[in-house]
């Protein structure tokens, strides 16, 4: 593959964002379900 | 409460992963690479995606934010709408910068241009910067609501600037390849396959993560609302045994004075 570094790094950079976002999103939301349920 | 059904919600997010992962065996090694560019071109699948779904992000925003103003539709699930698709948005619209200037690189040779379509969609990233610092701005419901819709109709005139920059100007980056002025796509094949295919799972990812937020944006109102009311609850209490307390004091004092 020619100029792979740059099509690697997009792609894993691109899945990296997303998984961390959806991943603090999830966080977040357990968080306040848990507040939720204790008050 | 939530904008899908809890089984549809689960249904979609593994909808999503199967055509991410689809797309990626597309995108890295089913499409063909381009005779020109190489491989370097295979970043397209994500950075045109990524690009439909910051304007349909800021679409849907500005769309939930004219259905707020509106008084006979006003609701707080398009206040919460716009505020979750404004992220959304401003996370693609940094992706699709990033991927630009990830495929620049090899392709023109820099990381970035002073040029007309990167210039606008840097200034759309930060107009909506802007609009999601506006929301932090602490205020009643109301008038939060209400400066932010206003501020999202004005930052979504970009969209359009951003769209038709490389008609109206000349331009380094490349004409429309799909949305052209005649609506006829310079893309064929296994190539317009990928594409289209990186489209619908962008879509859905969008959606599926729409409505994670939106839930998020729903529990986090209900605890700003509840910790509110404790506060009142006990600032009301605490008068309360002041107010208790003077009484008494005064009774002591006042039939000492008035009874004889």
């Amino acid at each position: 593959m020619t100029n792979a570094e740059y099509v690697i790094a997009g792609w894993v950079l691109t899945g990296a964002v997303l998984l961390a976002y959806w991943l603090r999103i999830q966080q977040r939301i357990r968080r306040a379900e848990r507040l939720e349920r204790d008050t | 409460m939530t904008l899908l059904k809890p089984a549809i919600s689960r249904a979609l997010g593994w909808a999503t992963l199967v055509a991410v992962v689809v797309l990626a065996l597309f995108g890295l090694w089913g499409a063909p690479p381009d005779s020109v560019q190489g491989d370097a071109q295979r970043l397209m699948y994500l950075h045109v995606p990524a690009a439909w779904i910051a304007y349909l992000a800021f679409g849907v925003t500005a769309i939930s934010s004219a259905l707020w103003l509106w008084p006979r539709t006003r609701s707080e699930v398009y206040d919460r709408v716009a505020g979750a698709s404004a992220e959304l948005g401003v996370i693609f619209t940094g992706l699709t910068l990033v991927l630009g200037s990830l495929w620049g690189r090899p392709v023109w040779g820099v990381w970035w241009a002073w040029d007309a379509r990167l210039v606008t969609t840097a200034v759309l990233l930060f107009l909506y910067l802007g609009y999601l610092a506006l929301r932090s701005v602490p205020a009643s419901p109301d008038a939060r609501a209400k400066r932010c819709a206003i501020a999202a109709l004005i930052a979504f005139v970009d969209v359009p600037i951003v769209h038709f920059s490389v008609t109206w100007w000349r331009t380094l980056h490349q004409q429309a390849t799909v949305f052209t002025p005649e609506l006829k796509a310079n893309i064929h094949g296994v190539m317009a396959f990928t594409l289209w295919f990186g489209v619908l799972a962008f879509t859905l990812l969008y959606v599926y993560l729409l409505d994670r937020r939106y839930r998020l944006a729903v529990l986090e109102d209900d605890l700003d609302e509840r910790e509110l009311e404790q506060a009142i609850a006990e600032r009301v209490a605490g008068a309360g045994t002041s107010v208790r307390v003077s009484p008494d004091d005064d009774a002591d004092k006042v039939p000492a004075k008035v009874t004889p």
